[in-house]
């Protein structure tokens, strides 16, 4: 581990289907002087800048020049992150480097995307020429073929992922900044809406969203300075798999990038029990399989349990662990910035910031992205620095 | 966010591009194109450390990080290990067109291969499919020498 380093101010745009009153640098810019104005900083406080974005789908190279001026970038030391769906836990993790190594004692990372200015299929189809740009079906097509799988390996049913859809997009109604805000969704409305890929539907998957978001890092000094309750990173771990799906066999059960990186961080901060010690957990889950798998991998429940611990209610925002009070990405999904929500949704929740989603004293954040076939990023965030 | 009226006001600028690339295969696509092409045979490469047999065969093994060994014949029959039926219009990455839908997607095992390959199934309904389900591998006639060379995987018994 670096030095000591702590999130003291997070920010966020309203995330919606379509922000036509902004561009791009004006969208980066809302979220970057919401996280200064929360830290109670300038951006000449700030020593390093971290942009995430996934370029392709707004069809325009080098998103760090065109809004990096949004982020405050200009004469200082500026770069973006590009790793597909971890795009924003990558931009959140290498912040935390910057901050962590002694090398700057301030870095702002502001994850983006504004999907409804290009075309999303397009830069999904965009894959590898040789094999993939052939037969590919976005996020979605490649997603579905993973769910059949695990529903024959883990025995998951579909009201069950139906049921992780209704507790979303329920959260997302605390959350003022959601995307899909849905207080009366029924697992029957779920399981009607229009197939997209068998067997997942419409209100199963994340939906495309405009919106950004901010955090800022500060070292020891000046983060207890700053901030009355900072949110330390404890730990901070990536893992990467292969290229093609084919060689990651049944995905979703084995997500060996996601269970070495808990692996790896649980081991940082000595978690035994994640289910009982982390307060609240926010992970990316691009579709409601997704969730639950996910919650076997990073061992909240045995293998096969997955769904037991959604019937059982232990991942509302009443139960053992509170999983996405934002409403997650299945509710708000503006890909370059999903990941940097979980980690700012995480850092809120220590702040005591959460408004109507913040869950009683919290101290141990667990918060994760998934991105690309098979990647993987995994922060533990505490209200202490040890 | 700003008002209505306030929205209406505001440009937006329409952008339409057509763009060319041409990606050069290298040794290993090349021949594997190739022979399909020439041959209709499909084949994959062996690690020479784990003795994985990739499809795509690649010149290094992503896992040992060594070179990769020997060619050996894969399929043209196949097990299916995962299927959806895809309901969306999704643009063809090969053609720039959707693709009529729904169509049956499934990542294949060949056999003899360790990995599997994502391709299109000639049964498209989701009540028909099945994990373990045997298909076997539809090439062209008239084949170009890319992954289009098969069409299709067809259900056998
Ligand atoms: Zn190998």
């Amino acid at each position: 581990m670096g030095r000591r380093t702590a999130i003291i101010g997070t920010g966020q745009t309203r995330h919606c289907s379509k922000r036509e009153d902004v561009n791009q640098m004006e969208l980066v810019y809302e979220a970057a002087t919401a996280a200064l104005k929360d830290a109670e900083m300038t951006v000449k406080d700030i020593d390093a800048v971290v942009l995430a974005n996934m370029e392709l789908f707004e069809g325009r190279a080098l998103p760090d020049m065109w809004c990096g001026e949004g982020a405050g970038a200009f004469m200082k030391h500026a770069f973006k992150i590009s790793t597909g769906g971890t795009s924003g836990t990558s931009g959140a993790i290498s912040g935390y480097y910057h901050v962590a190594s002694g090398l700057f004692n301030t870095a702002m990372v502001v994850g983006f995307e504004k999907h409804s200015d290009g075309n999303t299929s397009a830069g999904m189809a965009l894959t590898d020429p040789f094999w993939d740009r052939h037969i590919a079906a976005a996020a979605i097509g490649n997603f579905a073929l993973s769910v059949s799988e695990y529903m024959a390996d883990r025995g998951v049913t579909e009201e069950q992922s139906a049921k992780v859809a209704v507790k979303a997009r329920r959260n997302a109604c605390n959350n003022p900044h959601a995307h899909l805000q849905m207080p009366d969704l029924t697992v029957k409305e779920v399981l009607e809406s229009p197939m997209l890929a068998y067997p997942v539907h419409r209100l199963e998957m994340c939906p495309q969203s405009d919106g950004a978001c901010a955090i800022i890092y500060a070292g020891e000094e000046l983060a207890k300075k700053k901030c009355s309750r900072p949110a330390w990173v404890r730990a901070a771990v990536t893992r990467h798999d292969h290229i093609y799906l084919g060689e990651v066999k049944n995905r979703l059960s084995t997500i060996r990038s996601l269970k070495e990186a808990a692996r790896v961080a649980y081991k940082m901060v000595g978690i035994k029990e994640p289910l009982k010690e982390f307060d609240v957990a926010e992970i990316y889950d691009p579709l409601t399989y997704a969730e639950i798998a996910w919650y076997e991998a990073l061992g909240f429940c045995k293998d096969r349990e997955g769904g037991r611990l959604i019937d059982d209610g232990l991942t509302r925002m009443d139960g053992e662990l509170p999983v996405n009070p934002s409403g997650g990405v299945i509710s708000t999904n503006p890909v370059g910035a999903s990941g940097t929500i979980r980690v700012a949704e995480g850092a809120l929740q220590i702040h005591g910031k959460g408004g109507k989603r913040q869950v009683p004293d919290v101290n141990l954040v667990l918060v994760t992205g998934y991105g690309v076939y098979c990647w993987s990023d995994v922060m533990i965030l505490s209200g202490r620095p040890d | 966010m700003k008002k209505d009226n306030q929205l209406e006001e505001l440009l937006r600028i329409p952008v339409h591009m057509k763009l060319h690339y041409r990606f050069p295969a290298g040794t290993h696509y090349t021949r594997f194109f190739r022979e399909m092409k020439d041959s209709g045979k499909i084949m994959g490469v062996k690690c020479t450390q784990c003795g994985r047999v990739l499809v795509p065969p690649r010149p290094v093994c992503g896992e040992c990080f060594v070179k990769t060994g020997d060619w050996v014949p894969v399929g043209p029959k196949g097990t299916v290990k995962a299927y959806t039926s895809i309901y969306i219009k999704f643009i063809d990455g090969s053609t720039g067109k959707p693709r009529p839908s729904p169509y049956g997607s499934g990542l294949i095992q060949l056999d003899g291969a360790f990995s599997t390959i994502n391709h299109i199934l000639e049964e498209g309904d989701p009540e028909k499919l099945y994990i373990g389900m045997r298909v076997e591998a539809v090439l062209k006639e008239k084949r170009e020498g890319n992954i289009g060379d098969i069409l299709f995987f067809k259900t056998i018994t």
